[in-house]
């Protein structure tokens, strides 16, 4: 109990209101990167589209990928290349 | 003149939209103003009861867009506060009975009737708050310092930005001495995460349950606080910017947090 009381006085706590407004900016970060399967899909398919006019991929084994950690998200590809397109020469 | 079209809005249900369109069109009826206040919640109508005119509903919103009345005969006159009309909602149909084109142009008859209209939006994000958006001018958004309804407004605010419409925080139900022992978010914490300019800040108030008990206007009760916040919100909407946003406070702060820090409550 006197214990509880000393702590109180003198202990730096952190308010809970600062633990919320830290909480909350991060969930909004969060909140905003969240991307439909639709637009992710539509990705995919122009990235696809790109590649494939330089480089010979395999379609099937396609890759894409949103990695977040705790302070920066990266969008990942991953598509395995069987080989170089000749480019014509005009 | 033209009127002008306010949503009130929140995402997050039970934050005290329906409180403040009811509190800010009473305050700006009795300012002089001719004003409107409209339940956009189809099938969970409550502007009505809150407003204490659950009696006298004959025609609703809904009957007024499918042409089955006149809007001035939806529209119900409370008698304590002149100027002052509800339009309530349906509480039979859902909430996709009318589309965005019916409201603008319910919006543009509304505008010619009366100076002043506020859309109690429904809680959520779909067909009834694109319906309350879809006819606005402007936008108040309203959230409590708590982390759900702070990041419900952010998702609104960004939804109505959106719609090029740039929207004011109405913060409610602040409690002075958690804010002071830095158990809530303060006003400062709230338009720094979200990034928007304030109109008012409310404090938590019985009164705000007494007037809905009695279904009597909270601005008309003394001494509410948060009847007195709402009434300076409305000055404000109304012209009046200059008048300054009061921090609620409690008391002396250095002996509540003394007494608190001991477990005194």
């Amino acid at each position: 109990m006197l214990n509880e009381i000393v702590k109180k006085l003198f202990g730096n706590k952190k308010s809970s209101s600062a633990t919320a407004k830290n909480r909350l900016k991060f969930a909004l970060i969060y909140d905003k990167l969240e991307i439909s399967d639709e637009i992710l899909k539509n990705l995919q398919h122009d990235i696809v589209e790109v590649i494939s006019r330089y480089f010979e991929i395999d379609r099937d084994s396609l890759e894409l990928n949103i990695n977040k950690s705790k302070d920066s998200s990266a969008l990942t590809f991953n598509t395995p290349i069987l080989s170089a397109k000749k480019r014509k020469t005009s | 003149m033209e009127g002008k079209i306010f949503v009130i809005t929140s995402g997050k249900g039970g934050v005290g939209k329906t409180t403040a369109t009811s509190s800010i069109g009473a305050a700006l009826a009795m300012a002089g103003k001719r004003v409107a206040v409209v339940d956009m919640d189809i099938g969970l109508r409550n502007l009505d009861v809150v407003m204490g005119l659950e009696n006298r509903i004959v025609f609703n919103i809904v009957d007024v867009v499918q042409g089955k009345c006149k809007l001035s005969q939806a529209a119900i006159k409370d008698r304590r506060i002149n100027n002052l009309f509800l339009i309530p909602a349906s509480q039979s149909d859902n909430k996709d009975v009318f589309k965005s084109e019916d409201m603008v142009r319910l919006g543009k008859r509304l505008k010619e009737e009366f100076d002043i209209v506020l859309m109690d939006c429904p809680a959520g994000i779909e067909r009834g708050f694109e319906n309350a958006v879809a006819a606005a001018d402007e936008a108040l958004v309203i959230c409590t310092p708590e982390v759900s309804s702070v990041r419900d407004a952010d998702r609104i605010i960004g939804l109505l930005y959106a719609r090029s419409i740039t929207p004011k925080l109405i913060l409610n139900r602040i409690n002075p001495a958690m804010t002071a022992n830095g158990d809530m978010l303060n006003h400062e914490d709230v338009t720094d995460v979200l990034s928007i300019e304030l109109i008012g800040l409310v404090e938590a108030d019985d009164n705000v349950i007494v007037a809905s008990n009695l279904g009597k206007p909270l601005v008309m009760i003394n001494d509410s606080k948060a009847g007195q916040a709402f009434i300076r919100i409305a000055m404000r909407l109304d012209g009046h910017e200059d008048i300054p946003i009061q921090v609620p406070k409690s008391g002396s702060t250095f002996w509540r947090n003394i007494g608190s820090k001991l477990g005194f409550k």
